[in-house]
This record gives C-alpha cells, structure tokens and sequence, in this order.
C-alpha cells in the first residue's frame, strides 16, 4: 500500500469518526435553540449521546413478521451515511476519498441509504411504515433533481465533479459573492431542509400519525437498531451542512496538516456549522409544517432557483 | 476458435438453430424432449455467435461471410458482424443464454408443458433472426430477418391465443412494427437510389453525400427503429405486448429485442447519415428524456409486475437515448470527447439494462409461476419462501435504480457525465438550455425508479402474503435460480469494473464514423474518468470496500445483543394486524399519482354500500385507473381516420370484378398513353 494510500484511509477513519461523534450534539443543539425560543430550558446539550448509549444498550427487538431485510435496511443506512463522509472536504481541503468519486458518487450513496431503509420499513406489515416509506420515496425523487442541479451549478463554475478539488479551487477563489452562488445556496439550503427531514417539509419532533416522514419509517425500530438510525440520520445532517457551508463559504478551510491551521479550521467549520444551524432553527420555529402536497411546490421553487444559477453565470 | 474459421461460426450456429427447430417440431408429442433440445441447443448456439463477437472486439478485425448465395440470380444475403454488430451480439448472448436455461424450468410449468415444442421452436427462430438482425451486412438480408424477428415475437405474444387480449396486444405489436418497417423500406429505398449495391458499408457511407434531404431520412428511419425501441409516443405496443409472452421470452423482448431498434439507430440514424445535424441529436435528447419520464411514471402506476417492468423497459430506452443524444449533440460541435462520453454511456447503459430487466423479468416469472398471479397487490410475504429469488430480484431493483456500486450506477454515471462535461466544455446557448434539463430528467428518473422499485420489491417480497397462493408459494427450481444468480453477479461485476467494460468499449465506439482518435475514458478495471482527469472519476469498488467497512462498524456496534434479537408481533395499532392493514402498491403510489394528477388525470370511484346506517359501511368498493393518454388522443382518432379513409376506399373496392377489370384496362390504357407521350 503506498503512502497516499495508508494516507487516506487514516484521514478516512478520522473524519468519519470525528463526524460520528461531532452528529448528535448538531441536533441537540438545534433541539435546544428551538426550545430557547420557546421558552422552555430544552435538553442538555449531551442528550444526544445519553440517548445513543441508551439506545445502544437495549436488547433487540424484531417483528415476527419481518425478514433480513428489517435488520439490514439501519445498517445499510448507517453505512452508506458514514461512507458518505469520506467524500466531503471537512476542515482541510481534500477529501478523504476523493479519489474514488465527486459529487454524483455522493448522490447516489445517500440514495443507496434511504433505499435500503424505505424497503425495510416496509417489511414489518405495519401501515406506519409503509406510509413513511412512500412519503420518504416522493419526496426524495422530487428532491433528487433539485439537489443535482444546486450542486452542478456550483460545482460547473469551477469545472470539476470532484468535492475535493472543488473546495481547493474554491479556497484559492475565495468567496466569490456571484449572484448565481446566492441562488445555488438558496435552492441547496431548501434541499437540505427537505432531505434532513425539517420544519416545514417534515417534523422531526412528532409521532403524530397522519404527518410523519421519516419517523414513521423508523418507528418500528427499537433499542440498537433505532440508535442507528437516529446516529445515521443526525450524520447526514451534517454532512450536508457541511457541504453548504465549505461549498458557498469556503473560509478557514485548512489547505494543509499544519497542527495550528487544522485548529483554525475546525473553528471555522463549527462556527460555520453553527450559524447555518441557527438558520435552520429559525426556519423550523418559524414556519408551520406544509401539507404532503405543498412540498413539491416549495421543491419546484428549489429546482427553478437551481436553473437560475445556471442561467445567470452561463447564458 | 482455432479449429474453426471465425467466418464459419455464424452460419454454422444459424444452421445448427435450424436442425434444433427442425428436431424440436418432430418431438413436438414428447414434451420433456423437445424443450431439452430446443432450449439446451438455443443456449449452445448463442455461446457461439457470443464467442464470434468477442472474437471480433478482442481481434479488432470484422468478420464477414455470406449466408445463402443463389447462383441464378446472383443474389446472397451477407453478413458483417463489425464492432458495433458484436457489441450488440455480445449483449444478446449475455442474456439469451441465461433465459434459454431458464426456460428449461419455466415452460415445464404445467400451463406452458403442452407449448414445449411451439415455444421452443419459435425461440430458436427469434434468437436466431435477432442474430440475423444484428450481423446483417446488407438492407435484403436485414429486412428479411427483421420481419422474421417481428413475426417470430408475435407467435409468441399469442402463446396464449384463448386470451382476447393477448391477441389484440399481438395485433397492436403487428401494426405498428409495420408501420415501422414501412419507414425504414421507403428510407432504405431512398438510400439505395443513390448507391451501386446494398451492403450497408457503401450505403452508408456513400449515400448521406447524394441525398438532398437528409433531415427527411433521419426521421424516417428514427420512427423506423423507435417504434422497435418502444420510444415515446410510439411506445403504446410495448406494455401491453412485452407482459402477454411467457415470462422468459419478455425478458428476451425488454432485454433484447428493444435494443435492435437502439442497435439501428446508431447505426443508421444517428451516425449513418454524415455527420449528426445539430437538430438530430436535441429531437433525440428531448424524446429520450420524455421517454425516460414518462416510462417510469406510468411504470410507477402499474400493479402487475410484468407491465410496471415492460414501462421500466421504455424509460431505460430513454436513458439510452438521453447519452446517445448527448454524443450527437457532442459530434455536431466537433467535441469528440463529449460525443465519446456519450456514445460510450448509451451503449453501456444497453448492457446493463439487458442484464438487470433480464434478471428482474426471470425473477418476477419465477414469482408469477409460483403464486398464478401477476397482481403485486395479491402477493407479498414472498422473501421468507423464496429467498433466492428475493436475494436477485433485489439486486436487480437496486440495479435498475442507479445505486452504487451495481451496473445501473455506472452508466447512468457516465450519462451524467456526457451531460456535464458537455456542459462544462462548451459555450453554445443551445447546450447550456438543453444540457441541465437532460440532467435534471435523468436524476428525477432515476429517483421515480428507485421509488418504483421500493414499492415493487417491498409489496411482493416483503410483510404478509396477501393471498391464499403468496402464502403457499414455493421456491423455484435450481434450473431457474442458477440463471438469476449469474445474471444478479453480472449486475455487480459491470458495476464494480466499469473500466473493464469500457475499455471494451472503446474499439466499438472508435470504429463509429467521426471518432477516429479518442482519449481512453478507462483508467486502469476498477474506475472511470471522465473527459479530464480532474473533472471527475470514479472507483466504484473501492468506495463500496469503504461501505462495507461502513457496515462492519455498525454490525459491530449493534453486536453485543443481536444475538437475542426478540421477537414480538408487530403493532396493529390496536387492532389485529392482518395482510389487510398493510399498506398496499396503490396507496404507495398514491402521493405520486397525486402530484402528477395533471399527467394521469386519475379516475376515481369510492363507492360504500351500507346496510343500517351510513356511518357503518358494511363493505368498501374503490376503483382506482389512470388515462391512458396516448392511447385515448392520439391513436384513437388516428384509428377513426383511417377507418374513415378506408371506409371511403371501399366504393373504388367493392368486390366487382367488372369494376377490377375496368381498373386494369384503365391503367393500361394510361400507361399506353403515357409512354406514347414521353416518346
């Protein structure tokens, strides 16, 4: 194995790891900003890992009715997601596993994921899971084209597919205030919000029958397998902020291993994280939960927002 | 190969396919026999002509030969398997192989046994004239084995001729292949005004030069191949043709038989005919995306597994002519490395849906012979009883859907970057328009699929069985697993070395015209550039060693207590749960068929019979369809019209022979006078 190689694998399980463990305070967090405004005290900010460690204690529970496919769709899920990882530029301006694949090899892993747990939650019998599953599938193919498109816009301006040398051309640009990148941003952020599951697309924080998503999908899961989901799931959110934030303001970003640059960076990343964070707080204690049949309304406004980038800095 | 002459192999297997029909017909009273024969001897005679065409890509030297030669009249029906030819023939064995074992189990179903001999033979004459097809080396010999192929599917759509609608989709198939035939007659006929003989090589290279309107040609012949490939609006056979044959033939017919369409017009339309017009390749990027989305949202409507496959088969002829397009597109601005990219997508992209529709038909057969019915919404529960066919009826939903690391990925990956680079490397308005739009049809595609497939998969293999017969089913025999197995590999195997496919590739798309020296788009087995280096790659196989490294992880995390993983029944929300609660195939779609209303413009009866009270509905009827647009305002009043027109023939034939006998005079009398005329 050559040294790029032994490189970028231990970069690889780093920033996988780091990830990991950096996911739940992100949804903690907004747990609690949202409850600030509210009002109310909100967890503390560890709940997350309570949680997790709970979860991950639990004996394992399966439904008589289910097959395999019940316990392999949360691994799945979980493995794809972190996977999903390596190929987004963190605090350095490289991607782990670049080399294997861009933005369209990212994609197409998160679909991987969702795939393989929209089928087991079909799996159960129960009606909940069918539902969550169907609701997840729709919104997700209406999704799909938009988020393509947000990324193109961004990642054709610079000319490469590829993350990694995405956010090291970007880096020496710097921040570049284009009108399209505005636009591209926009229409991203709306994705984001509808892939993580938010306010208004849908609610994380209800078990109300008739509105879930996501969560009905996972409802019939419990103790290690739940813990996988909910970690996997709190690992794509910020997965795609991450990418949001070193895609559109590519600032602090190491573009080395220099211990103090790498400081720097994380700084920048968790403050960068931070604010966007902030912003999704805002949405979601702002705004009611659309109906089902809304969503492809706000989804069209993404995907027109994404043609408008491309159109302003192409035609 | 050494032991034979290469330009030997192909008459010899076609010969040899001739013996097994001839055989197969004599055992017709000893079905066991004839189905061994003619199906066993289908599958040796296909490795044959498979092994002529790797020969051909592995040696870069065509072969050519002549099939039958009159001596009176000089006439000889030639062959010429080139690269493109061997391609395809490649892509035909890869699957006619797999189904001719197949249906060694399959037809020896006892609602098939009686027919060993007819669909044995008729097979054979379809395998081998789509050979024919493919290999033809001029506009005689393609013609009469592209009315043989037409002609041979047919008799096999009607297999089951005591079904009226088996008949009418024979009938549907019948007429507009005609029609289709008929465009490519008057195009070749137009070609051949202009060439000293009818070897497509001279045709085609000769001919573009001495036509005056080659826009004219281009459509002739693309309506000529589109009807085959089952394009949008031409589209309407397909459906309800591909599902009446038995299982394994409409694995053949969505698999392969298509692709002879997609096979003439890379041939014919789109490189044939000098260098592509710009306006060619954006008619075939806009129908191919039309084609992608509207074959996947029908698809997704559709609750029998044979006809939400054959709908998947059209939006897969979409995404073939989506890079196809591109790379016209490509050719027409002088990038060859667009064109390239997008030539190499299309014709990878044919591989990959022969193997994973091939494998999903041979599944969903397994699954219809073993339940008697083709209604997702009767089955379910089928995972725990046939797991195998579950295990590759899954790989292949992943397949088709474009997931990582399996072939549909792959090729969808480099569609996406003929659109991309495209993009990236030009300045045209047009392309900047069309280009993203292609992209965004392609990923909106691609996610409907997959959404599809979790519906098609999870409410046939998975929860409770729906019925009495999904409840007893029984796995199929080894003789229909192992095909399945083979093909499910091949899914991964192309998608994890897409270097190896496309360096295979790379003679088949050099010898097109107009793309002499190309840049190798394979880096090493394992991965795939695209145009520069930096622009992007991929390695597959690497990145799913990262996943299932992934895996590992969680399996590990989750180890401790998985092995007492307790099992409880599932909640029913305080009721019983029943098969009945589940959540069925139409409500699945339902969010889909709500938000496409303006396409489906679904019609909907909710009717409650109640017997005390309203409140208190004794029994729920719900019926639930879609327009058939196309077929309601489009070849309805087509029909009409043409009703009409001959309605109106009927006074000139009327049956009179004093009438017919004027005719002839008249004429006579005309051509006398018209000849006396012009001297």
């Amino acid at each position: 194995m050559s040294v790029e190689a032994l490189l970028a694998l231990v970069a690889a399980l780093l920033q996988a790891g780091g990830m990991l463990a950096a996911a739940p305070l992100l949804r903690t967090g907004i747990k609690k900003m949202k409850a600030r405004l509210q009002n109310r005290q909100g967890p503390p900010l560890l709940q997350g890992y309570y949680d997790l460690a709970k979860l991950l204690g639990k004996e394992s529970v399966q439904s008589e009715t289910a097959s395999w496919v019940y316990a392999a769709g949360p691994r799945a899920y979980f493995a794809t997601v972190v996977a999903a990882t390596t190929l987004v530029p963190v605090l350095v301006a490289a991607a782990p596993l670049e080399a294997t694949g861009g933005i369209l090899l990212l994609v197409g892993t998160l679909a991987l994921g969702r795939f393989a747990l929209a089928t087991a939650a079909l799996d159960t019998g129960s009606p909940f899971g069918g539902m969550g599953s169907s609701r997840d599938m729709t919104i997700a193919a209406l999704a799909e084209p938009a988020l393509m498109l947000g990324l193109f816009a961004s990642a054709l301006s610079v000319g490469t597919m590829n993350l990694g040398v995405l956010v090291r051309d970007l880096v020496q640009q710097g921040p570049s205030w284009h009108p399209s990148d505005l636009l591209a941003f926009a229409g991203l952020f709306i994705i984001v919000i509808a892939e993580t599951g938010r306010i208004p697309v849908d609610n994380p924080a209800t078990h109300l029958e008739l509105t879930m998503i996501h969560e009905a999908m996972a409802l019939e899961y419990a103790g290690p397998d739940l813990a996988l989901v909910e970690w996997a799931s709190a690992v794509k959110e910020l997965l795609y902020l991450t990418l949001l934030v070193n895609l559109f303001l590519p600032v602090g970003i190491a573009t080395g291993f220099a211990p103090g640059a790498l400081l720097v960076a994380l700084g920048a990343w968790a403050g960068k994280v931070f604010l966007l964070a902030v912003a999704v707080t805002l949405v979601e204690s702002t705004n009611a939960k659309l109906r089902l049949f809304r969503v492809p309304e706000l989804v069209s406004v993404s995907l027109g927002l994404a043609f408008l980038a491309l159109a302003i800095r192409f035609l | 190969m050494s032991l034979l002459d290469p330009a030997d192999v192909l008459p010899a297997a076609l010969t040899f396919r001739l013996g097994i029909i001839a055989l197969a017909v004599a055992l017709s009273g000893r079905d066991f026999a004839s189905r061994v024969v003619a199906f066993a001897g289908s599958a040796i005679a296909s490795a044959g002509t498979g092994m002529l065409a790797s020969h051909v890509l592995s040696s870069g030297a065509d072969v050519e030969g002549v099939l039958i030669r009159h001596h009176a009249s000089g006439l000889s029906l030639g062959y010429d398997v080139d690269g493109l030819s061997a391609w395809f023939l490649i892509v035909l064995a890869v699957l006619a192989v797999p189904v001719a074992v197949y249906s060694l189990g399959y037809v020896a179903h006892p609602h098939l046994r009686h027919r060993s001999a007819f669909l044995g033979a008729v097979f054979n004459l379809l395998v081998g004239a789509v050979e024919v097809v493919l290999a033809a080396g001029d506009v005689l010999t393609f013609l009469c084995a592209w009315e043989v192929m037409t002609l041979a599917t047919a008799a096999l759509v009607v297999t089951e001729h005591e079904e009226r609608s088996s008949r009418r989709a024979a009938f549907l198939y019948l007429a507009l292949s005609h029609l289709g035939t008929g465009c490519l007659i008057a195009g070749f006929l137009t070609l051949a005004s202009a060439s000293p003989t009818l070897s497509f090589s001279t045709l085609l290279s000769q001919a573009p030069a001495a036509v005056s309107m080659p826009s004219v040609l281009f459509v002739l012949f693309f309506v000529g191949f589109g009807v085959k490939a089952g394009i949008v609006p031409l589209h309407v056979w397909l459906p309800e043709a591909h599902p009446a044959a038995p299982t394994s033939i409409s694995a053949l017919m969505s698999g392969v038989l298509i692709k002879t369409g997609i096979c003439g017009i890379v041939r014919v339309c789109a490189f044939g005919l000098g260098t592509p017009l710009l306006s060619w390749g954006v008619l075939v990027v806009l129908v191919g995306g039309v084609s992608a989305l509207l074959g996947v949202l029908y698809a997704l409507m559709q609750h029998d597994v044979k006809r939400l496959l054959a709908y998947h088969s059209i939006e897969n002829i979409g995404i073939i002519l989506l890079g196809l397009g591109a790379g016209m597109i490509g050719l027409a601005y002088g990038r060859s490395d667009v064109a390239a990219l997008g030539v190499s997508a299309s014709l990878y992209h044919v591989l990959n849906h022969a193997v994973f529709k091939g494998l999903l038909f041979l599944g969903a057969g397994g699954a219809v012979m073993a339940t008697g019915t083709r209604q997702i919404e009767h089955l379910g529960g089928l995972l725990r009883r046939m797991p195998w066919t579950g295990l590759c009826f899954l790989v292949g939903a992943m397949a088709i859907s474009g997931l990582p690391p399996l072939n549909g990925f792959a090729s969808e990956w480099l569609t996406f970057q003929a659109f991309l680079f495209g993009f990236r490397g030009s300045t045209e308005p047009l392309v900047h328009l069309l280009f993203p739009v292609g992209g965004a049809l392609l990923a909106l595609t691609t996610a409907l699929a997959a959404a599809c497939f979790v519906k098609a998969f999870g409410i046939t293999f998975l929860a409770l069985p729906r019925s009495r017969s999904a409840a007893d089913a029984r796995e199929s025999p080894a003789v229909m697993l192992a095909p399945q197995v083979v093909l499910a590999a091949l899914c991964l195997g192309l998608g994890l070395f897409p270097g190896f496919v496309l360096a295979t590739l790379g003679p088949v798309v050099r010898s097109l015209p107009g793309f002499a020296p190309l840049p190798d788009v394979s880096a090493g087995h394992l991965a795939m550039i695209s145009g520069l280096e930096s622009f992007d790659r991929i390695v597959p196989g690497t990145f799913g060693v990262a996943i299932l490294a992934a895996g590992v992880v969680a399996l590990l995390l989750t180890m401790r207590r998985r092995a007492a993983a307790r099992r409880v029944p599932t909640w029913g929300c305080g009721g019983e749960l029943t098969a009945a609660t589940e959540y069925t195939a139409t409500a699945f779609s339902k969010p889909l068929m709500m938000i496409f209303a303006a396409l489906y413009r679904p019609n909907r009866q909710v009717e409650a019979l109640t017997e005390v009270s309203p409140y208190f509905a004794r029994e729920v009827r719900y019926r639930s369809e879609i327009e058939p647009t196309f077929e309601r305002h489009l070849y309805e009043p087509l029909v009409r019209a043409v009703m009409r027109v001959a309605g109106g023939m009927k006074v000139l034939q009327a049956g009179s022979l004093h009438a017919y006998l004027g005719y002839v005079i008249a004429m006579v009398v005309t051509l006398v006078l018209f000849a006396w005329w012009s001297s």
